[in-house]
């Protein structure tokens, strides 16, 4: 059996993809993540507050993502030892915001620097735009990104790395100008999706869906689409069409999971596997990272998953078509960029500075002990931190991540999700195109 | 064109990638100028070129002039390293024979200059030349370029884009770069976080901070914030162009210092109502007489809030 191997670049990190052919098509797929720091084991024995400032680290696209999901950790551990933590509304607000605007910056910068050069090879008349570095919309879209880079540094001080989240609210005590210059910069978001990406007006993009909105968009996202009808990336990429979203970001994106039907999200129905990652030394291990399931079964989680489970009607719209196709999968997420852009200048609009920032927990971070559970959403789906705390030390940490479930290894049952997904391709550059619409972020896989 | 161009070639090793997020974080035309004068030979990320194997052959050919080599993320040594295999060379062989034909070396980011987070609970990673405190590293204490140079240590957790990209742009124009004794180009390291910190008037007059999540007050008494003991531009110049960490309400962290992260980031260490840790350079006996006399005239306009419905 031929078995084709490759270290896949531009992406967040390195992955290498190894092949198993039978004949012309993919009969086997497994997907590695070669580098580990093992976060897990270094906060042991940290203070708790600490994680603050590590757990951010862990990736360079999505830490703030982490840092959301380490306050709410620890926050969930005061409260389950009796000291609930009060929050403002403008925190509750800033802390929605940010994080909204990481999730844009990592959709623009995946789109146009990781995604559309793999594209461009499928149809070289795309060169001109989309090559890396001299294409006007690798060189637009990087620009495009530092609206929400700034906007978002504007309230949290610096992107990446910032640890202006802290139990009890945000550390930030903006003024008015400054809510006026994060709206003015994310209002430039929005004019550059409505002239690059959609190339058509917010307000007609939004009223249409299905083969209305295939027919009239315009602008990178056309490029796109027509690129998939001509390569049929309209109908490859399809996994178990089982998704999961455990976070929220009022109002664009709830917590549910979908299958046949939408149902109610339970967390303590996820749990790992590690028996195919090197963590189990039974000598079956290909990655550093491990598999994720939901009840026993692998999810997809992510752009795609969020805007099924909110009823985006777009999104599903497509879906019913296209099914989880890498035209949807990567639809959605463009789609995310305007829902998101949206919703943080609504959140913008009402946030009453007049607030406190921050109110202190009820009892000192330093003296409690207890567990607690953070769920959030970072760009590429669900994230999930559990923390055990011993008299304000670290006993314990556990860091599920989203591309833990879209890239984790397989079970014995079941392959991963995004391993499912390239069974069947008949080209090379069609399985890196299938798994680059995971939006690999190998570093967070393995963290 | 491109024989003008610095030839440029990035590696990662154990890295969350987040100086690479940073720089693409660059203010124009900073990042255009950048793009202008470098030939990105190869980057992980962001490159054309996909095939490291072929540019490290081209360049151990001596088909390739490497001008500069950039490393983000710690290494690991020997035995220790599983990263990854190229053309049978692990990542530190890798790093021994590119460094030795580059004529310059730049560290990027804490993890490439000390070993950072990644080299806490293993032995056998490390930055270039430094682990933690200690000189050594993958290249040795004696390691120098073939400019003469050590390794560029480019400091932070991650660097600010324009410490980076100021530095490749003074290797473009041939100028001088000097190093404080961490090889750290002075020109960003010669500061302190607190250089610049909004606020200073808080310091001098010892007004503390009494919460968290406001403008006001000075971190450095009750919530750890290293500033005075930090070097660092981030102050002078601002992080995304637009803030810092100290604008922003949290304390500096120290995360371009080799002890990276230290326990314990939030509160500051007392001793007999002392701070453990003073400003450097300032004495005990001087630092009780100005923080007493300064205490005692604080001016009240500092003790409350900058902006209020008063008049």
């Amino acid at each position: 059996m031929k078995v084709s191997k490759k270290l896949l670049t531009r992406l967040e990190g390195e992955a290498e993809l190894k092949l198993f052919w039978q004949g012309e098509k993919i009969k086997d797929a497994y997907i590695s993540v070669p580098n580990y720091r093992g976060f897990e084991r270094i906060l042991v024995g940290k203070p708790v507050m600490d994680a603050l400032v590590i757990n951010p680290r862990i990736c360079g696209i999505c830490g703030h993502a982490h840092l959301r999901a380490t306050v709410e950790a620890i926050e969930d551990s005061l409260k389950r030892a009796g000291y609930e933590v009060t929050i403002t509304e403008k925190a509750r607000l800033f802390r929605d915001i940010t994080l909204s605007l990481e999730i844009i910056q990592n959709h623009l910068r995946w789109f146009y620097l990781y995604l559309m050069p793999d594209v461009v090879k499928l149809k070289p008349s795309l060169r001109e735009r989309f090559a890396p570095l001299k294409g006007s919309g690798w060189q637009e879209g990087v620009r495009a990104s530092n609206y929400a880079t700034k906007a978002l540094a504007t309230l949290a001080g610096q992107w990446p790395h910032s640890s202006y989240m802290v139990p009890g609210g945000v550390t930030c005590d903006p003024t008015e100008a400054d809510i006026n210059k994060v709206e003015a910069l994310v209002e430039r978001v929005v004019d550059f999706f409505e002239e690059k990406l959609a190339g058509i007006e917010i307000q007609s993009y939004m009223s249409m869906s299905g083969a209305k909105l295939i027919r009239e968009v315009k602008g990178d996202i056309l490029s796109f689409f027509e690129a998939c009808f001509e390569h049929g990336l309209d109908s490859v990429g399809r996994s178990y069409g089982r998704f999961l979203t455990g976070g929220t970001i009022d109002p664009c994106v709830v917590p549910g999971t979908k299958s046949k039907r939408i149902c109610k999200f339970h967390p303590e129905r996820v749990y790992e596997l590690g028996n195919y990652s090197f963590f189990s030394k039974n000598g079956r291990g290909y990655t550093w990272a491990k598999a994720a399931r939901y009840g026993g079964v692998p999810c997809e989680t992510g752009p795609l998953a969020r805007q099924l489970i909110a009823k985006n009607p777009r999104v599903v719209s497509l879906y019913k078509k296209y099914g989880d196709s890498v035209l949807v999968r990567v639809f959605a997420r463009l789609d995310e960029i305007l829902t998101l852009s949206l919703s943080v200048l609504d959140k913008l609009r009402s946030v009453d500075l007049s607030q406190r920032s921050c109110i202190a927990p009820p009892k000192e971070v330093k003296s409690v002990s207890g567990e607690g559970i953070g769920v959030v959403e970072a760009a590429r789906g669900t994230l999930i931190h559990k923390i055990s705390v011993s008299r304000g030390k670290i006993k314990f940490y556990d860091v599920i991540t989203p591309t833990v479930w879209n890239l984790g290894p397989r079970d014995d049952v079941y392959l991963g999700v995004a391993e499912k997904a390239m069974i069947g391709l008949d080209s090379e550059l069609k399985a890196y195109t299938v798994l680059r619409s995971f939006d690999v972020c190998s570093v967070c896989t393995s963290h | 064109m491109n024989s003008e161009k610095l030839n440029l070639l990035w590696l990662h090793g154990l890295t969350c990638c987040g100086n690479t997020q940073s720089f693409l974080c660059a203010e124009e035309p900073l990042l255009s100028s950048f793009l202008r004068k470098v030939n990105l030979i190869y980057h992980p990320a962001i490159s054309e070129e996909e095939e490291l194997e072929v540019k490290v052959r081209a360049i151990l050919n001596g088909d390739i002039k490497l001008d500069v080599l950039v490393l983000e993320g710690a290494v690991p040594k020997g035995e220790s390293d599983k990263t990854y295999k190229l053309d049978g060379m692990s990542l530190s062989e890798l790093v021994l024979k590119l460094s030795s034909l580059a004529d310059y070396t730049v560290a990027l980011g804490n993890c490439a200059v000390y070993g950072n987070i990644p080299a806490l609970k293993e032995k056998n990673v490390s930055g270039l030349q430094y682990r933690f405190k200690e000189k050594g590293g993958i290249l040795g204490k004696d390691f120098r370029s073939k400019s003469g140079m050590p390794v560029i240590n480019i400091s932070g957790c991650p660097a600010h884009p324009e410490w980076f990209i100021g530095v490749i742009l003074s290797i473009a124009s041939g100028k001088r770069i000097l190093l404080d004794s961490y090889g750290r180009p002075k020109e960003f390291y010669a500061y302190y976080t607190h250089d610049g910190c909004m606020r200073n008037q808080y310091y001098e007059w010892k007004v503390e901070a009494e919460s968290m999540g406001t403008k006001e007050g000075c971190l450095f008494y009750n919530f750890g914030c290293r500033g005075p003991m930090t070097k660092s531009s981030c102050n002078r110049i601002l992080w995304n162009g637009v803030s810092s960490k100290t604008r922003s309400g949290q304390p500096c962290f120290g995360c371009t210092e080799f002890d990276f992260p230290r326990a314990n980031l939030w509160e500051t260490k007392y001793n007999m109502g002392i701070p453990a840790e003073l400003p450097e350079g300032v004495s005990l006996r001087g630092y009780i007489m100005v923080s007493g006399i300064a205490k005692t005239f604080a001016p009240d306009r500092l003790k409350r809030r900058l902006i209020d419905e008063g008049e």
